[in-house]
């Protein structure tokens, strides 16, 4: 079968119109790696292992098709490969893992032997402390899930340009209303502007005398240049987790996305300093309603300081606009508040051809410059 | 890509000398914050892939993986990059069970993994991943309830075309 393509597509290459086949039959060549299935001994079927059930073949198929392979695939073109990240965060405080698997084991065995347990297990009547299950999520594998979120949110690649971390300290923040309801703000929860209007109750462990400083930037929201962030507050030099006794940089200001820009991330960065630092560069005037002295690059700010502090914890929400934004631009940034609104990119048609191919009269409107339709026009 | 469309006047007169500088906006805008488009319901799905199963158009989908000794659910991209997962695998989670497979071990990986969709900002997650004879097992259904109670859409709003 392969020779007829090979020889057509040779004819092809001295007539000089190129055939149109796969680049793969111009020259004969070894493959790149292992052909697939390769490994399965194809005089032996009766030995094989059979899947016996779709749900095992799915499960198979679905990891096959993750991993990365030596052909090219749609992933490889529209991914860019993985680079090795840089850790800033702070190191990993390792407890002994022989005696907290033992203590695991005991407590595992214990339930074990609970007939409760087994009763309401197989009553399917059990119900777990889901707040205790988070408050042990936070202490385990909390950091690992909260740095994939922020992963994928594209935090680290826009704040510190590809360098991460994995916040151990868990940090907590919540908007109190005025009707004593809180609204907290987790991994990417949605908060309104009109909530989140003034300061919010941060709170996170710290031991006594240790210093810490905590930001609020928005990537998102800058209406001048795309690269760069707002500064929304700078609290600094904070002692234990008091964030009144701590020297306020920069005042906190409501968040105030545009309308018709969508949604964008807030984020809060705790900071763990090893000694108290001279933020005097970074200091803004007590009411700053500038939009030019809050532009901000949280890169710079962190790569000059980065000997004396690590980033420890992290927290962010997104943000759309409504009704309390249109009274931050005009009372405190006293300005004309901006209005955008969305452009579709214009739609992809491939390079035009001479004689085209099972395409409609239409396929001429695609790549004229007037709008001149071929149907609908009697 | 967003344009500038209009500006809505101030009521204030004064002028400080510090915010003078405000009124300059670039008129093309950009929110480099991935998850803009799809919150907006304007991100594309992958609409190819109509002749195998399951399908890629969605923006996030759950999938719950029951194997013999555990129990796993994950909220993953079209791609395959894992957003959210949850797991009976985790120590959080096993302490409080019996058994870590089995019925009322997927209740409550529903119930968590609907906390921690909510916290993650997912309100809205494709469940067609799931083997239609499969759907009818006690666990598949209890999870889907309790996925449901916690308060996550287990259906994706259609893009929005025009």
């Amino acid at each position: 079968m392969a020779a007829p393509l090979l020889s057509a597509a040779l004819r092809g290459a001295r007539g000089g119109r190129s055939f149109g086949t796969a680049a793969v039959l111009w020259k004969r060549a070894a493959p790149l790696g292992p052909m697939p299935n390769e490994d399965v001994d194809v005089g032996n079927l009766e030995e094989l292992q059979r899947y016996r059930s779709f749900a095992r073949y799915l499960r198979q198929a679905e990891r096959a098709g993750r991993e990365p392979r030596w052909w090219n695939t749609y992933r490889k073109h529209s991914e860019p490969p993985a680079e090795p990240q840089t850790d800033i965060g702070l190191p990993r405080e390792r407890l002994s893992r022989a005696e907290e698997l033992k203590e695991r084991k005991r407590i595992l065995r214990e339930n074990r032997q609970n007939a409760e347990m087994e009763r309401a297990a197989r009553l399917r009547t059990v119900l777990i402390p889901l707040d205790e299950v988070r408050a042990e999520w936070e202490r385990t594998s909390g950091p690992f899930h909260k740095q994939r979120v922020a992963k994928h949110c594209g935090v680290f690649r826009d704040l510190f340009k590809g360098a991460t971390f994995t916040p151990w300290v868990a940090l907590r923040v919540h908007y109190s209303q005025e009707d004593e309801h809180l609204v907290p703000v987790y991994y990417g929860n949605m908060v309104t502007p009109s909530e989140a209007s003034s300061p919010p109750a941060v709170s996170y462990e710290a031991d006594k005398g240790s210093l810490w400083t905590l930001l609020l930037t928005n990537p998102d929201g800058h209406l001048r240049d795309a690269d760069s962030e707002y500064l929304h507050w700078l609290v600094t030099n904070i002692p234990g987790s008091d964030i009144k006794a701590g020297k306020e940089m920069c005042h906190y200001l409501p968040p105030f996305p545009a309308m018709g820009t969508g949604y964008h991330r807030f984020i809060f960065l705790l900071f763990k300093q090893h000694s108290p630092i001279d933020f005097s560069q970074d200091a803004r005037p007590t009411p700053c309603y500038s939009l030019k002295m809050r532009t901000f690059s949280t890169f710079d700010f962190y790569r000059k300081h980065k000997d004396a502090m690590a980033p420890a914890g992290l927290a962010f929400f997104q943000c759309q606009w409504d009704s309390s934004v249109t009274s931050t631009f005009h009372q405190l940034l006293n300005m004309r508040e901006p209005v955008f609104e969305f452009v579709r990119p214009p739609p992809y048609h491939p390079p035009q051809v001479k004689f085209p191919r099972h395409q409609p009269l239409r396929y001429l409107d695609r790549y004229r410059d007037t709008q001149e339709p071929t149907y609908g026009i009697y | 890509g967003v344009r500038f469309a209009s500006t809505t006047a101030s009521l204030k007169t004064e002028t400080e000398v510090d915010t003078s500088e405000n009124e300059v906006v670039a008129p093309n805008f950009t929110n480099r914050n991935p998850r803009n488009l799809e919150q907006m319901a304007l991100a594309r799905k992958e609409r190819g892939w109509k002749t195998t199963w399951p399908k890629r158009e969605f923006w996030h989908r759950l999938r719950l993986e029951r194997t013999q000794h555990y129990v796993e659910a994950f909220v993953e991209r079209s791609n395959g990059d894992v957003v959210v997962s949850a797991s009976t695998r985790e120590w959080a989670i096993k302490r409080h069970l019996y058994s870590p497979k089995g019925v009322a071990a997927c209740r409550n990986l529903g119930r968590v993994m609907a906390q921690r969709c909510l916290e993650a900002g997912i309100n809205f997650v494709n469940f067609k991943a799931i083997i239609p004879w499969e759907h009818r097992c006690d666990s598949i259904q209890e999870f889907e309830k309790a996925v449901k109670e916690g308060g996550v859409v287990l259906h994706e709003p259609r893009r929005i075309y025009q």
